[in-house]
């Protein structure tokens, strides 16, 4: 399978203001001479993604994600490195590649406010150059799909959060790019319009096969989306794998719920914490570093009869602050 | 082709946000009366106490007509290129096979093409209504012509206006310094003959006389064919080189973009 994305040691950064501290004096010498310092934002990061693939990238406030996927849609150009989507070098070509790309920055609007939806929608259209015939046959599926229809006609000022979240969507869409780039496509969303879009989503990219790379805060974005992780922090790559690789990698601790013929239980094993145990039901967490699911098994059976074992992994969020709190400490 | 459709596209967009936007159309129209009747009295009274003038009291009102509606029409489409630079929007227009300076350009444009019209029919009936007196059809073709080349000039210098948005966070100050330039050195109340020589001299280093005074000064003056290829070169002149300095400042401000929240 061909690379639809990649990055070679790719680098920006950005110069903010720094203000003197200090009364008057200070913030007139700010005016007439700003200090400004260089913040990282990326630093020498590489990476290829195959055509098709659905990547999360992942990191804390300030770790390079929106940056890098800035740089990939040519928004912003790189201090050095080189990328490569769909064969276009995205900051000298970013028009050719905008006919290919779709993005969706959850905190901003490709919408037009004043005008209908329907009417932002033949403007893209005409942006991307979509056949008439196309455009509309294209336009009843998303519009099924993201079930915009009685929303079409109303000004894009009047819709809620997620309407408007769902539009925008569609407006990525609409032209069938190869690569769709979303930044916190659910941001402000709640439980149900998350979940339909994020179903919306991995759904619209299988059927075009298209690449989605996506970035978020929302583990369940990740979990419900994508395949492989990648993980940025302070600008480099923590980690690039598969999201199941991702858990086994990190995965410190597993939850286990029993049920036995015992009222309530004690385990006396190395690493293992009794949460709750009442009504024949036992709540523990493991530490795998320290004991084994098998040995904490073999325990319960000696003094009683196992009649029902359930097992949870850590949550994707907890693996993440690992990794994160890890990184830092490095 | 397909070039051409999208950009009429953002034209077609600029019309229907002008047809939406119209109440302040309303209330740029409900301005017009006042300040025609204000300057209608205040020129008779000049002409009646024996006062020099560059021209009848009449003249100068619809010579204050067509600057006011070269001044009234433009959109103020820098607002739209602040909104998008501070809102971080532009993140979103960058990335679209189109010139995000044309798109705007063209949005303005259709915009103009509602408010030049209603404005003009406004500032007409009004300037009509206080002098009794039509001006003659070639003086108002040619204010027609020039001032529609001088409002599309405005609104590219606007898109330039709210280029600043990448260094300020406000762009209002620079829109002031704009128009009050564009008020005094080109002739909105009285015509540039008014006006002291070296003043006159001042003003022809900049574009603001040939986007008000070039214009209206039909209808004070007779114009001939020289003074109006003289006036077409102006505005192309200045054109070119607001084009070329547009794009060479969004080149700029792009490549040095850094967009707030990441």
């Amino acid at each position: 399978m061909s690379n639809a994305v990649t990055v070679r040691e790719l680098s920006k950064s950005f110069r903010i203001r720094r203000a003197r501290s200090g009364g008057l004096s200070a913030r007139l010498h700010d005016l007439i001479a700003p200090q400004t310092e260089a913040v990282s934002a990326v630093d020498r990061v590489s990476f290829t993604i195959e055509k098709g693939e659905r990547v999360a990238f992942i990191g804390p406030n300030g770790a390079g994600k929106s940056t890098t996927l800035k740089l990939l849609s040519g928004i912003l150009y790189p201090d050095e490195g080189h990328a490569d989507v769909l064969g276009f070098v995205p900051w000298r070509e970013r028009k050719r590649l905008g006919f290919h790309l779709g993005t969706v920055f959850g905190q901003r609007s490709q919408l037009w406010h004043h005008l209908p939806a329907r009417e932002t929608f033949a403007l893209l259209a005409r942006v991307y150059e979509v056949e008439p015939a196309l455009h509309r046959a294209r336009l009843q599926l998303l519009t099924e799909r993201f079930a915009l229809g009685a929303l079409l006609d109303r000004p894009v000022s009047q819709l809620s959060l997620g309407e408007r979240m769902r539009a925008e969507i569609t407006a990525s869409l609409l032209h069938a790019p190869q690569i769709l780039f979303l930044d916190e496509p659910t941001i402000g969303l709640d439980v149900a319009a998350k979940a339909q879009v994020r179903a919306l989503l991995r759904e619209q990219s299988q059927q075009d096969n298209a690449t989605l790379i996506l970035t978020s805060h929302d583990t369940g974005d990740i979990e419900s989306v994508c395949q492989r992780v990648i993980v940025i922090h302070g600008g480099r790559i923590l980690w690039d794998g598969a999201l199941t690789a991702l858990r086994q990698r990190y995965l410190k601790t597993k939850r286990v719920t029993l049920l036995c013929d015992r009222e309530r239980l004690t385990v006396d094993l190395p690493g293992v914490q009794v949460l709750t145990s009442a009504n024949y039901q036992t709540e523990l967490v493991i530490q795998l570093d320290r004991t084994t699911l098998g040995a904490v098994v073999d325990a319960v059976a000696k003094g009683s009869t196992l009649r029902d074992l359930a097992i949870e992994d850590q949550p994707l969020d907890d693996v993440i602050r690992t990794m994160y709190a890890d990184a830092d400490r490095s | 082709m397909n070039t051409l459709l999208k950009y009429w596209a953002f034209v077609r967009v600029g019309v229907v946000r002008a047809l939406n936007e119209r109440g302040e159309l309303y209330g740029r129209l409900l301005f017009l009366p006042i300040i025609l009747g204000v300057f209608y009295e205040l020129w008779s009274a000049v002409g009646e106490a024996g006062m020099p003038t560059a021209s009848a009291p009449h003249d100068l009102v619809w010579y204050l007509a067509a600057t006011e509606w070269v001044v009234l029409s433009p959109p103020l489409i820098f607002n739209d290129v602040q909104e998008d630079v501070r809102r971080g929007d532009i993140a979103c227009a960058l990335p679209r096979p189109i010139s995000y300076l044309g798109s705007m350009f063209c949005q303005g444009m259709g915009m103009l093409a509602v408010r030049a019209p209603v404005l003009g029919l406004g500032l007409f009936a009004c300037a009509l209504a206080f002098t009794r007196v039509l001006p003659e059809p070639s003086d108002v073709l040619w204010v027609a012509a020039f001032g529609l080349a001088a409002m599309g000039f405005i609104v590219a210098c606007y898109l330039l206006l709210g280029l600043a948005a990448f260094w300020l966070d406000d762009v209002t100050p620079l829109y002031w310094i704009w128009q009050k330039s564009l008020f005094l050195l080109g002739g909105l109340m009285v015509p540039l003959e008014l006006y002291p020589e070296w003043f006159r001299e001042l003003g022809s280093f900049t574009p603001f006389p040939s986007l008000l005074s070039g214009p209206a000064s039909a209808l004070t003056t007779h114009v001939t064919t020289p003074a109006g290829i003289a006036l077409a070169t102006q505005l192309l002149s200045w054109s070119l080189g607001i084009t070329v300095a547009g794009a060479l400042l969004f080149t700029h401000v792009t490549r040095r973009l850094q967009l707030k929240g990441g």
